[in-house]
């Protein structure tokens, strides 16, 4: 029998199998690899909170890592004050505060800051996450600040797309580096931190930019002032 | 953050389709040997980005998000019992869209426009497999904007970006036409280097400083003083 | 059924005869789908920063067209010619998905580099264009080859301009510095003489630029491939 390809009965039929196989292959992998790709989304985060606190890890060690530095970790909100009774996806380690940032039906005064406090030799840090924006699109990163809740002791940034060998740069370690030892206050008043790109990242409250990349410099340094300030708000009270 | 006009103007200059991402490179070369065509098929891109960046984001809103869902049953949604996650289709729905779209669109001006079917016609099916439609939705995707109307206003910008690159790459081949290039660079040869240049060119928008007022004020707001950098910093591009 | 009888017919054609071997040559240089079709540029260029990107990106496109050419192939006698640009969409698309989701499962740290990009693999021109040119009217076999040729013929222009782009532009080579250390203040090998990178190439313009020269070397040698103006 030869069947007429060119009719409508064919087409739908052809159409409806072929909907209906890909379907199914495609809904069976998506959810076959769906854990896969959670862990991985949840072990890069947790990495990128180990590595502002100074500590090396990857994949495979980045979960325990966490565990074993990672003592406690709560939310505030953005006059500094401490949330309690959150629900699971507030929580922490689940709260996406790049959704926060982006999303503008969200009132600035209504965003979540969250802290997750660290116990690295034997001293208490606190890991701050921090969101802005650069040349191409979001950057994000943390902050880990010592317990005299001033004094910047590492950085992890990270970006969606700036500028590979220039914007991108700020991924680098020797970027990151460059705000150790900063102060986020004075005398219990928070000071901003620079970042310059004329080369006098050694003075005081001020950091090396990257050259060829002042547009997304400049949103790191944005970021990092504007977040710092909200915590410090909450770590003036709570000292 | 950044409002609607902004982005509008962002995605025609400083992140045009064709000099910052590539998008829509095939046609764009093919079709840029007259003016005339160019305008055709830049009005087309224009037209189609309008029309399918914004079914595609209340497709990515009302259906394939994660928790999209939810108006249909709250369990459905993020903090539901019964989570649905269909992200992982957005590829073949957007395209889909977009192919669907592009084939109406053929049947409508061939019925009811001849003359601009003449003009367009043979765009429209190329405009189905062009990068930068699909490109319009991959990024409206990944980029979230939180209104119906940003997504708008970037998928126009983008489509007018396109129509400036096309048409003036047209008129520069228009005219090279005149010029004694070296026999191995000619025709597709020096089209990319030109191309190349009006990149360079249209990188000097990078500078620009977007929703300087708005971030001014929040930053005010949050009790801290305005940091002052300049509004537009074309020196060291980024 | 037409599939089965040419199962039989092939084995009397030698695997690798004089024309199937044609079909993986005249991409690499002749006919390259870069340099002389023109297809595919769209979202290749945007990723020739880094050999990385460029290699991972490569590999999605030889799995793709490969397999993309295979199916295309086997139903070319079923698919109904009114919706054959839809279905062939709908193959590639479903492609995309797979080689998506693996990145994404098995090698996150490539598919955050890639973001958007492997999406667009959809609407490389060169994938439909293979599907509609040859997979429609051929047999699997030579349909594999062909997509294996003009694949690797759109790989080798895509790593040969990230090297470029890479070396010059930030004097590395899959990440790793070759001119020595340019950290500012330890500074080493050729970079303690004075070298600078030129930031220029990693700019998305000198893709289209390192392109163009290509093109200018390759149809200087090859005087039949010269066009008219």
């Amino acid at each position: 029998m030869k069947v007429n390809k060119d009719g409508n009965g064919y087409t739908f039929a052809f159409s409806i199998i072929l909907v209906i196989v890909v379907g199914v292959i495609l809904s069976s992998l998506s959810i076959g690899l769906d854990p896969l790709k959670k862990a991985n989304v949840a072990v890069k985060k947790k990495m990128n909170i180990l590595s502002a606190l100074g500590v090396e890890s990857t994949r495979q060690d980045g979960s325990d890592k966490y565990d074993e530095f990672i003592k406690d970790s709560y939310v505030i909100s953005h006059n500094g004050v401490l949330q309690e009774d959150l629900p699971e996806e507030k929580k922490a380690f689940n709260l996406d505060v790049q959704k926060q940032f982006r999303d503008k039906t969200i009132e600035v005064s209504d965003r979540l800051y969250p802290i997750f406090e660290a116990e690295k030799d034997g001293a208490t840090i606190f890991v701050l996450p921090v969101v802005g924006k650069g040349l191409w699109g979001p950057i994000w990163g943390f902050v880990a600040l010592a317990d005299d809740y001033e004094t910047i002791v590492g950085t992890s940034f990270d970006h969606k797309g700036e500028t590979p060998g220039l914007g991108a740069e700020i991924a680098q370690d020797f970027f990151e580096n460059r705000y150790n030892g900063e102060k986020i206050a004075d005398n219990g008043q928070f000071t901003p931190i620079k970042v310059v790109q004329n080369g006098t990242g050694s003075e005081e409250q001020k950091v090396d930019g990257i050259t060829g990349g002042t547009i997304t410099s400049k949103g790191v340094e944005k970021m990092v002032n504007k977040t710092m300030r909200v915590y410090y708000k909450y770590f003036s009270k709570n000292k | 953050m950044e409002s609607t006009l902004d982005i509008f103007v962002k995605a025609i200059f400083t992140e045009n389709m064709i000099f910052a991402y590539f998008l829509g490179m095939c046609s764009y070369l093919a079709v840029s040997k007259t003016v005339k065509t160019g305008v055709g098929l830049g009005l087309a891109v224009v037209f189609v980005l309008g029309v399918t960046v914004p079914m595609n984001y209340l497709l990515e809103n009302y259906v394939l998000k994660e928790g999209a869902l939810s108006w249909l049953n709250e369990d459905y949604g993020v903090n539901g019992s019964n989570t649905i996650d269909l992200s992982f289709l957005s590829f073949i729905m957007f395209i889909a869209v977009v192919a669907s779209i592009v084939q109406l669109v053929e049947m409508l001006v061939e019925k009811f426009a001849p003359a601009l079917y003449g003009a367009l016609g043979i765009f429209l099916p190329l405009i189905a497999v062009n990068c930068s439609i699909l490109g319009g939705a991959l990024f409206m995707q990944d980029r979230q904007y939180s209104t119906i109307l940003d997504a708008t206003s970037f998928a126009l910008g983008s489509g007018v970006g396109w129509f400036i690159a096309i048409v003036s790459l047209a008129a520069i081949r228009e005219k090279i036409r005149y010029s004694n290039v070296p026999p191995a660079l000619r025709g597709l040869g020096i089209t990319f280097i030109v191309t190349g240049l009006m990149g360079i060119a249209f990188m000097s928008f990078m500078g620009v400083e977007y929703g300087k007022k708005e971030e001014a004020k929040s930053n005010t707001e949050s009790g801290g003083a305005v940091e002052t950098s300049q509004i537009i910093n074309v020196k060291q591009v980024n | 059924m037409s599939t089965t009888e040419e199962k039989l017919k092939a084995p009397k054609e030698p695997l690798f005869s004089k024309k199937n071997k044609r079909l993986i040559t005249d991409p690499l240089s002749d006919n390259n789908p870069i340099t002389i079709q023109v297809l595919g540029i769209c979202s290749a260029l945007a990723i020739t920063v880094q050999v990385e990107q460029a290699f991972w990106m490569s590999i999605s496109v030889i799995f793709v067209m490969v397999f993309g050419n295979l199916i295309v192939s086997l139903l070319r006698n079923l698919i109904p010619s009114r919706v054959r640009i839809i279905v062939q969409l709908v193959i590639v698309a479903s492609l995309v998905i797979i080689v998506n989701e693996s990145l994404q499962a098995f090698v996150p740290d490539v598919s955050e580099k890639l973001s958007v990009f492997v999406g667009l693999i959809i609407t490389n021109c060169i994938i439909m264009g293979r599907f509609e040119a040859f997979a429609m009217s051929n047999k699997p076999f030579p349909s594999i080859l062909d997509a294996v040729g003009n694949a690797i013929g759109y790989a080798w222009i895509l790593v040969l301009v990230a090297l470029v782009r890479e070396v010059l532009g930030s004097g590395k080579i899959w990440g790793a510095n070759i001119f020595g250390n340019n950290l500012p203040g330890e500074e080493s090998g050729l970079y303690a003489l004075g070298y600078v990178n030129n930031n220029l190439m990693i700019l998305p313009p000198m893709a289209l630029i390192v392109v163009g020269v290509i093109i200018w070397v390759q149809r200087s040698m090859n005087k039949e491939l010269v066009e008219e103006n």
